[in-house]
C-alpha cells in the first residue's frame, strides 16, 4: 500500500484548524457574541437586523408616550379648572337670575364672571414648554384674545383646527390635542366663551335682562357639558397611550430576548466545543511530537 | 558455450548497474524535499542472451537510466481542482473583507457604531420623536445627527467597497506578470523536453514542467493539451492559447473604463477569465461581481431614502414657518424659495452611496409641519417617520431591505466558503494520492538502498571468487605463480 509520505505536514493544517477553532471559540466567550461575521449565520445576521429595529422603535416609542402623556396631563388639568370655573360662572349667573338682587350685586356678579372669564381664557392659552396646547398647529401664537370694542365683548381664535396624532409601532393613531376652538368656541350654543361674554354683557348695567339671561346661562350650561365632553378625549388618549405604552415595552421585554438569544454566545456549548478542540489539540501536539521525535523511516535501523 | 572471462564482463557489469541504480537512490533522498520532485526508479534491462552452438546463455543486466514515477493524469486533476480551490480562495479573502464592513450589532450599545440597519432605525425614529414635539429644536437637531450619522457610515461603507475594488483591481494585474513568466518558462521546457525526450517521460525537465504548470493553475485557469514528442499546449479555460509547444503568448492587461482587462492576442478576455478559475478567476469575480452588487445594494438603499425623505421634507413648513418648494401629495406646491433637502439630492442611483450627505446644516429646517400648516402640526414628521414601515426601497422598507442585503451577502460568503472547504479538501485528497505515488518515501529508499547494497555485495564477491578460479585455471593447479 501506498502512502503519502508527508502526513506530518498534514497533521499541522489539522493542528492549525484546531487552534483556529480555539481563538474563534475564545473570541465568542470573551464578547459574548456568537454571531461575528454575517456569514456564520446569514439568516440570524438579517433576522438581527429587523429585531434591532423593532427594539430601537420600541424604545423610541416609549419615550415619546412619556413626554405626549404629560403634556396631555397638563391639558386634562387645564380642563378640569376650566370646568369648575365654569360651574362657578354658572352658579353665579343663577343666582343673579332669580331676581332678588340689587343692580350693585348684580354688577359685581358681571365683575366675578369677568374674572372667571380672564381666568378661563388664561387657562385657554396654557403652554406647555413654550407651545400653546388648545391652539391647533399654531402653537407659537397665543390662541385666544378678547376685545372689549364691543358689547358683549368677542373673544376670538387665532390658532387652527389642525389635530396632531402620535403613531404607535403598530400603526395605532393616537390624538395628542384638541383645537382650542373646538372646545372655548364651540358650534351654536355651547361657545364658552361667547356665553361668558353674553352674560357679562347681561349683568354690565346692573339691570337684568331675566329672559335673556337666563337664556345664556343655559348656553353657559351647555358649553360647560361640552367642555367636560371634549376633555373626555384627551383622557381617553391618556388611557390609550398608557396601553399602547405598557403593550409596546412588553414588546420589546419579548424582541430583546428574542435578539439576546439569537446573537448571544451559549457559554456552556462554546465551553464544551472548547474544551473539546483543546483536548484535540493536545492530541494531536502528542502525535506529532512522538512522530518527530523517533525517526520514522527504515534508514534509522540501518547501521 | 559461456568461458569465465564472459562471466567476468558479466558480474562487472552488474557491478556498474549496481553502482548507477545505487546513485538513483542517493539522488531521491538527496531531494526529498524538493518541490515538484518526481521520485525515479532505476530501470533494468536484461541483456540479449549469447546463442552458442544452439544454446543460449544470459548474458547480465544494464541499468538503462531512471524512471520517474509520474501519473500524469492525476497531476492533471490535480491541477484542475487546484484552479478551483484558488478561484474560491480569492474571492472568499475579498469576500470576507466586505463583510467585515457589515459586522452584525450585537445589540449592545458599543457596538451601534457604523451599523447602518442601527442607523436606518434611528433616523427614522428620530422622526417618530418629532411627532411626539414638533416644535422641540434638540429633537430636530437629533433629526441632523442621525441624518448625518447615516449618510456618514453608509458613504464610508461604499468608499471602502470602492477601495477594495481597487486593491483587487491591482492584485488581479499583478498576476500577470507572474503568468507571463511561467508561461514562458513552459514554453523553453517544452522545447528542451522535445528535443532531450521526445517519447518518453523526460524526468527532471518534466518535473519542473510539471511545478510551473501547477502555479499556473493557482493563477489562472487552464487547460493542458499533450501535443506529439512530449510537448504540452496551454490554453485558458475558454480556449484561448497561453503556450503553444515552443511559444508563449503574452496576457496583457489595460485599463478599460476604471478598471484592469485583460488581452490575449487582442481580444478581451476579462470575462472568460473571471469564470476560468485562478486566484486571477476569483480577484475578477469578486471585483466585477460581488463588490458591484454590494455597492448596487447601497446605491439603491440610500437613493431611495434620500429621495423619499428630501421630497416630504420639501413639501412641508419648517420650524420658522417657511415652507418647502416641493408639491405635496394633496398636489399643493409649496411657496418657498429654497428646497429643505436633508441629504444631497441624488441625480443617479449608481455612485450615490458613496458621495451620500446631510447637507441640512440648520435643525429649524427639519419641516415636521405640513405645508399651509402652523410650525406645531406634526403631520410631516408622521409621514417621514411613516417611510420606514413603508416599502421605498426596490419594493421593500429600508430595515428589510438592508435585512435582505446581510442575509444575502452573508450566504454568498458562506457558500464560498463552503465551496471553498470541499474543493481544499478535494486538493489535499488529491494531493495525498499524488504524494503516495511520486514523492520520494523514505523507507522504500531504505529498503532500495539495502537491496541494492545486498547485490552489490554478492556481485563483488562472485567476482572476487571468479578471481580465484581464474588465478587456479592459470596456475594449472599449482598454488603460488599467480593468487
Amino acid at each position: 500500500m501506498r502512502v503519502d509520505p508527508s502526513y506530518v505536514s498534514n497533521l499541522v493544517s489539522s493542528l492549525d484548524q484546531s487552534q483556529f477553532n480555539e481563538q474563534q471559540l475564545t473570541a465568542e466567550l470573551s464578547s459574548g457574541v456568537s454571531i461575528t461575521s454575517l456569514s456564520q449565520n446569514p439568516v440570524a445576521s438579517g433576522e438581527n437586523v429587523l429585531l434591532l429595529n423593532q427594539i430601537q422603535q420600541d424604545d423610541s416609542f416609549t419615550q415619546s408616550s412619556s413626554l405626549v402623556t404629560s403634556q396631555l396631563q397638563v391639558a386634562d388639568s387645564s380642563l378640569g379648572s376650566v370646568v369648575s370655573q365654569l360651574t362657578q360662572a354658572v352658579s353665579l349667573a343663577t343666582s343673579a337670575n332669580n331676581g332678588t338682587m340689587n343692580a350693585s350685586d348684580v354688577k359685581s356678579i358681571g365683575n366675578q364672571i369677568s374674572g372667571i372669564l380672564d381666568e378661563v381664557q388664561s387657562l385657554a392659552n396654557t403652554s406647555y414648554q413654550g407651545q400653546y396646547i388648545f391652539a391647533g398647529g399654531q402653537t407659537s401664537t397665543t390662541p385666544f384674545a378678547t376685545s372689549a370694542t364691543t358689547s358683549p365683548a368677542v373673544t376670538t381664535y387665532s390658532g387652527d383646527q389642525d389635530i396632531n396624532y402620535l403613531q404607535t409601532p403598530n400603526g395605532q393613531r393616537i390624538q395628542l390635542n384638541v383645537p382650542g376652538s373646538q372646545i372655548f368656541l364651540g358650534t351654536g350654543t355651547s361657545s364658552v366663551f361667547g356665553a361668558l361674554n353674553s352674560l357679562i354683557a347681561d349683568y354690565a348695567s346692573g339691570t337684568v335682562n331675566t329672559a335673556q339671561a337666563v337664556s345664556d346661562t343655559t348656553a353657559l350650561g351647555t358649553a360647560l357639558n361640552y367642555v367636560s365632553q371634549q376633555r373626555v378625549t384627551v383622557d381617553n388618549s391618556i388611557t390609550q397611550l398608557t396601553a399602547a405604552s405598557d403593550a409596546v415595552t412588553s414588546d420589546q421585554t419579548q424582541v430583546t430576548s428574542a435578539q439576546t438569544n439569537l446573537m448571544q454566545a451559549d457559554v456552556a456549548l462554546v465551553s464544551t466545543q472548547l474544551s473539546l478542540s483543546e483536548t484535540q489539540q493536545t492530541a494531536l501536539e502528542d502525535v506529532i511530537s512522538q512522530l518527530d521525535s523517533a525517526s520514522n523511516s527504515l534508514f534509522s535501523k540501518m547501521q | 558455450m559461456g568461458t569465465i572471462s564472459s562471466a567476468f564482463g558479466l558480474i562487472a557489469g552488474a557491478l556498474n548497474a549496481d553502482q548507477s541504480a545505487l546513485s538513483i537512490v542517493a539522488n531521491n533522498v538527496a531531494n526529498a524535499n524538493t518541490p515538484g520532485y518526481t521520485v525515479e526508479n532505476p530501470k533494468w534491462q536484461e541483456n540479449d542472451p549469447v546463442q552458442i552452438n544452439g544454446v543460449s546463455y544470459g548474458d547480465g543486466v544494464t541499468e538503462t537510466g531512471a524512471a520517474s514515477q509520474r501519473d500524469s493524469v492525476l497531476v492533471a486533476r490535480l491541477d484542475q481542482q487546484q484552479q478551483s480551490a484558488s478561484a474560491s480562495g480569492a474571492r472568499l479573502t475579498a469576500l470576507n473583507s466586505i463583510q467585515a464592513l457589515f459586522t452584525p450589532d450585537s445589540g449592545s450599545s458599543t457596538s451601534t457604531a457604523g451599523d447602518i440597519g442601527s442607523d436606518i432605525t434611528s433616523f427614522f425614529s428620530s422622526f417618530s420623536s418629532l411627532e411626539a414635539n414638533p416644535t422641540d429644536t434638540s429633537l430636530d437637531e437629533q433629526v441632523l445627527s442621525s441624518a448625518t450619522t447615516l449618510a456618514g457610515d453608509i458613504s464610508n461603507a461604499a468608499a471602502s467597497l470602492n477601495t477594495q475594488r481597487s486593491g483587487l483591481d491591482q492584485e488581479a494585474s499583478g498576476v500577470t506578470a507572474q503568468v507571463n513568466s511561467l508561461t514562458g518558462t513552459i514554453s523553453q521546457l517544452n522545447q528542451q523536453i522535445q528535443s532531450a525526450s521526445p517519447h518518453a517521460d523526460a524526468g527532471t525537465l518534466e518535473d519542473q514542467r510539471d511545478e510551473d504548470v501547477s502555479q499556473l493553475s493557482q493563477l489562472i485557469g487552464i487547460n493542458q493539451v499533450t501535443t506529439e514528442n512530449n510537448g504540452l499546449s496551454i490554453t485558458t479555460t475558454s480556449g484561448q492559447l497561453l503556450v503553444s509547444e515552443g511559444s508563449s503568448y503574452q496576457l496583457t492587461s489595460g485599463s478599460v473604463n476604471g478598471v484592469t482587462d485583460f488581452f490575449l492576442g487582442g481580444a478581451d478576455v476579462t470575462k472568460q477569465l473571471m469564470s476560468g478559475g485562478g486566484e486571477l478567476g476569483g480577484y475578477i469575480t469578486a471585483r466585477d461581481q460581488d463588490i458591484p452588487n454590494a455597492l448596487t445594494s447601497l446605491d439603491q438603499l440610500a437613493y431611495n431614502v434620500s429621495t423619499q425623505v428630501n421630497n416630504l421634507n420639501n413639501s412641508g413648513t419648517d420650524l420658522n414657518g417657511v415652507e418647502g418648494t416641493g408639491t405635496n401629495q394633496a398636489g399643493v406646491t409649496g411657496t418657498g424659495t429654497v428646497p429643505l433637502y436633508i441629504f444631497n439630492e441624488p441625480t443617479v442611483v449608481a455612485g450615490y452611496a458613496a458621495s451620500m450627505t446631510a447637507v441640512m446644516t440648520d435643525p429649524s429646517q427639519v419641516a415636521s409641519a405640513a405645508l399651509g400648516a402652523g410650525t406645531g402640526d406634526n403631520s410631516n414628521a408622521t409621514a417621514m417617520a411613516n417611510l420606514a414601515k413603508q416599502t421605498i426601497v426596490d419594493g421593500l422598507t429600508p430595515t428589510d431591505f438592508y435585512s435582505n442585503f446581510v442575509s444575502t451577502l452573508g450566504a454568498t460568503v458562506s457558500g464560498v466558503q463552503a465551496e471553498n472547504t470541499a474543493q481544499n479538501a478535494s486538493v489535499t485528497q488529491l494531493q495525498t494520492q499524488n504524494n503516495a505515488l511520486s514523492k520520494v518515501n523514505l523507507n522504500d529508499e531504505a529498503a532500495a538502498m539495502s537491496t541494492m547494497e545486498s547485490s552489490y555485495q554478492a556481485a563483488s564477491q562472485v567476482f572476487t571468487m571468479l578471481n580465484t578460479i581464474m588465478a587456479s585455471v592459470l596456475n594449472l593447479g599449482q598454488q603460488s605463480t599467480v593468487s
